[in-house]
């Protein structure tokens, strides 16, 4: 980049800047504080820079650190932090989904002699993971956490498909899981999921006049964080 | 529970034709494939008088646009069937522009200049000319990559340094897009000036692309543009830049460029581009020759390797796309537009996530009470006010 004249510098650096801080945001929506999230977008971009080679006979294949590894990680803590057993599923779930969706579509879809991208090519294939992940999270749970698991986990499962494919074909290819880094579809997809999930979803609540908070669990509650749960907690004399 | 059998369902049934679709891909060509590919589907781009503007492999939408060689911009606003209507929009000024300032001076003789590498990589690795390689497509070692060599070999000649990435990403898929994308950033990490990703198309009319540039016979060249790209109107600049100096050098040798609904890993670069070597029943070798005549414009719009020496009282369009004092209206369109959309993003999501205009105002207020507090907070737990 250092010998972009101004206007290309400053487009390239702001655009990551704007790519890091929605990063920064959405990882701050996912039960992570400020300082946590911070440390994850840290990790993402050092773990861009290391790729770690898998012993797959055949086939030449790494895992990324920083678009693989770390948000496999995190997809594991969200699990393991979720509110509910069903939260779990629905992000496992969404993932399940996410890939299917993305083979069905980028693969049997848009394949064969049309170029550049494939005849039904309306949606560049990496969107179309976290359209499919968001989709699903929201439908079965109407969670974020679960759009950012099902998303990550649904492009991650797709590249250790390719990797399958590779190994039953028999050819030499190449696999690179997460290989991008902090710019992979692993980590665009995740973001771009919580972002759809955030807005459908806070839209419609908005529209709605606001969360449901009646017949709910505490735990779920405690969780929303709202001046309103603190205040109807308080009164019903439940500790915050 | 119906959901999980569904889905277990839809992995049964994805595996299948996931392994029908490995036996497929690699297997050997099945016979009578050359003559399947030259009877396969076009749409054709007319104006609404009827007059053909374009040919192309791809189901087009409603949106997008196609910039002719001649400067004739058109946007794409209805599909019937294979017929996409496209509405003239005017001539490209800014291509025109650039044309009349290489058509006034004489071409820049080449002085010494910045240096910088070009990476070339090919995401449809198993692209390949029929008439030459007997397939249109070679898994995972497709004749595109001799395409990609002689881009390579002429920029290597005048003095660029090439990288040029032979990763295969097969089978030929959309998501081959996202498997290149780590070849793309991988490339990235080299600092390249540009970064070109070389294909050819699929469209059965070799005719259509075959065109006589300098006493030889070459296939034409189409750039292409991702649509779904935040920078879009960079890369768009400097596809303009490629077009009206590579048309310049050699007249025709560029076909026009196509702005398709797709990302195309263009979001990496601003100079990054995808480019259409010839069609799959043109010969590797019109490929070759049409490739290399293009390939001699790069240098000199991109400011990399031997440059052309400065002219007194030059204008800024006619500079190259890395100079410092090149005037980039792409480039700041590109910035204005990801700060007005970041702005009105932040600014309609702050709204609705607080419930309110008062309640947004609120919230603006205690950012640096709050916010800033919790970070810089330290890690330890604060002692209890000993006063209070």
């Amino acid at each position: 980049m250092t010998r972009f004249p101004l206007g290309l510098a400053l487009l390239v650096l702001l655009s990551l800047l704007v790519y890091l801080g929605v990063l920064h945001r959405v990882l701050d929506r996912l039960r992570l504080n400020d300082r946590a999230a911070l440390a994850v977008l840290v990790a993402m971009i050092l773990g861009s820079f290391i790729d770690l080679p898998l012993p797959v006979a055949g086939v030449t294949a790494t895992v990324n650190v920083g678009g693989g590894l770390v948000p496999l990680g995190l997809a594991g803590y969200l699990m393991w932090r979720a509110g509910t057993p069903l939260e779990r599923w629905r992000g496992i779930l969404a993932g399940a989904a996410a890939a299917l969706v993305g083979y069905a579509v980028g693969s049997l879809l848009n394949r064969g002699l049309v170029e550049p991208g494939g005849r039904f090519q309306w949606l560049d294939a990496l969107y179309v993971y976290p359209l499919a992940a968001g989709a699903v999270a929201y439908l079965v749970g109407r969670s974020r956490r679960a759009a950012c698991v099902g998303a990550a986990l649904g492009v991650i499962l797709f590249d250790v498909f390719y990797l399958v494919w590779l190994k039953v074909s028999g050819v030499p290819g190449v696999v690179a899981i997460g290989g991008a880094g902090a710019l992979d579809a692993v980590v665009l997809s995740a973001v771009l999921a919580v972002m759809l999930a955030e807005v459908v979803g806070e839209v419609r609540e908005r529209l709605a006049g606001g969360p449901v908070l009646a017949g709910r669990p505490r735990k779920l509650l405690a969780n929303l964080r709202r001046p309103e749960v603190r205040e109807e907690e308080h009164r019903d004399g439940t500790p915050e | 529970m119906w959901l999980v059998v569904l889905l277990f369902l839809a992995g049964v049934a994805a595996w299948y034709g996931f392994r029908a679709d490995a036996r497929r891909t690699l297997g050997p060509p099945a016979d009578g494939e050359a003559e399947e590919h030259t009877v396969g589907r076009c749409v054709t781009v007319v104006e609404p008088g009827g007059r053909i503007v374009d040919k192309m492999a791809r189901v087009l939408v409603p949106g997008d646009e196609v910039i002719t060689a001649d400067g004739r911009h058109y946007r794409v606003e209805e599909v019937r069937g294979d017929t996409a209507v496209a509405r003239f929009l005017g001539m490209d000024t800014r291509l025109l522009a650039w044309d009349e300032e290489l058509a006034a001076g004489e071409i820049p003789v080449q002085a010494a200049g910045r240096t910088g590498d070009v990476a070339v990589y090919h995401t449809h690795s198993s692209e390949s000319y029929v008439p030459s390689d007997g397939s249109a497509f070679i898994p995972f070692n497709g004749g595109i990559y001799r395409v990609g060599e002689v881009l390579a070999g002429v920029l290597r000649s005048r003095g660029v340094g090439v990288n040029h990435d032979r990763t295969p990403h097969d089978p030929h898929d959309n998501n081959a897009y996202v498997r290149s994308r780590k070849t793309a950033a991988r490339l990235l990490k080299g600092n390249p000036a540009a970064m070109l990703d070389v294909h050819r198309d699929g469209i059965p009319d070799a005719e259509f692309y075959r065109q006589r540039v300098g006493g030889q016979e070459v296939s034409q060249v189409r750039i292409v543009v991702g649509r779904q790209n935040p920078r879009r109107d960079a890369n768009l600049d400097f596809a303009r830049r490629v077009m009206a100096y590579a048309n310049r050098l050699h007249p025709g040798i560029v076909k026009g460029i196509l702005m398709a609904s797709g990302d195309y890993n263009q979001d990496l670069l601003p100079t990054a581009l995808l480019l259409e070597v010839g069609t799959h029943t043109s010969t590797r070798e019109e490929a070759e020759r049409g490739v290399a005549l293009f390939a001699a414009a790069i240098p000199y719009v991109l400011g990399v390797g031997p440059a052309p020496a400065e002219r007194p009282g030059q204008p800024e369009w006619s500079r190259p796309v890395t100079d410092p004092g090149a005037r980039q209206t792409g480039v700041w369109r590109a910035l204005a537009l990801l700060v007005l959309v970041g702005l009105a993003a932040g600014a309609s999501f702050l709204v609705v996530s607080a419930g309110g205009l008062r309640q947004a105002r609120e919230r603006i207020r205690n950012l640096l009470r709050v916010e800033f507090r919790e970070f810089f907070r330290p890690p330890w737990p604060r002692r209890p006010n000993r006063r209070g």
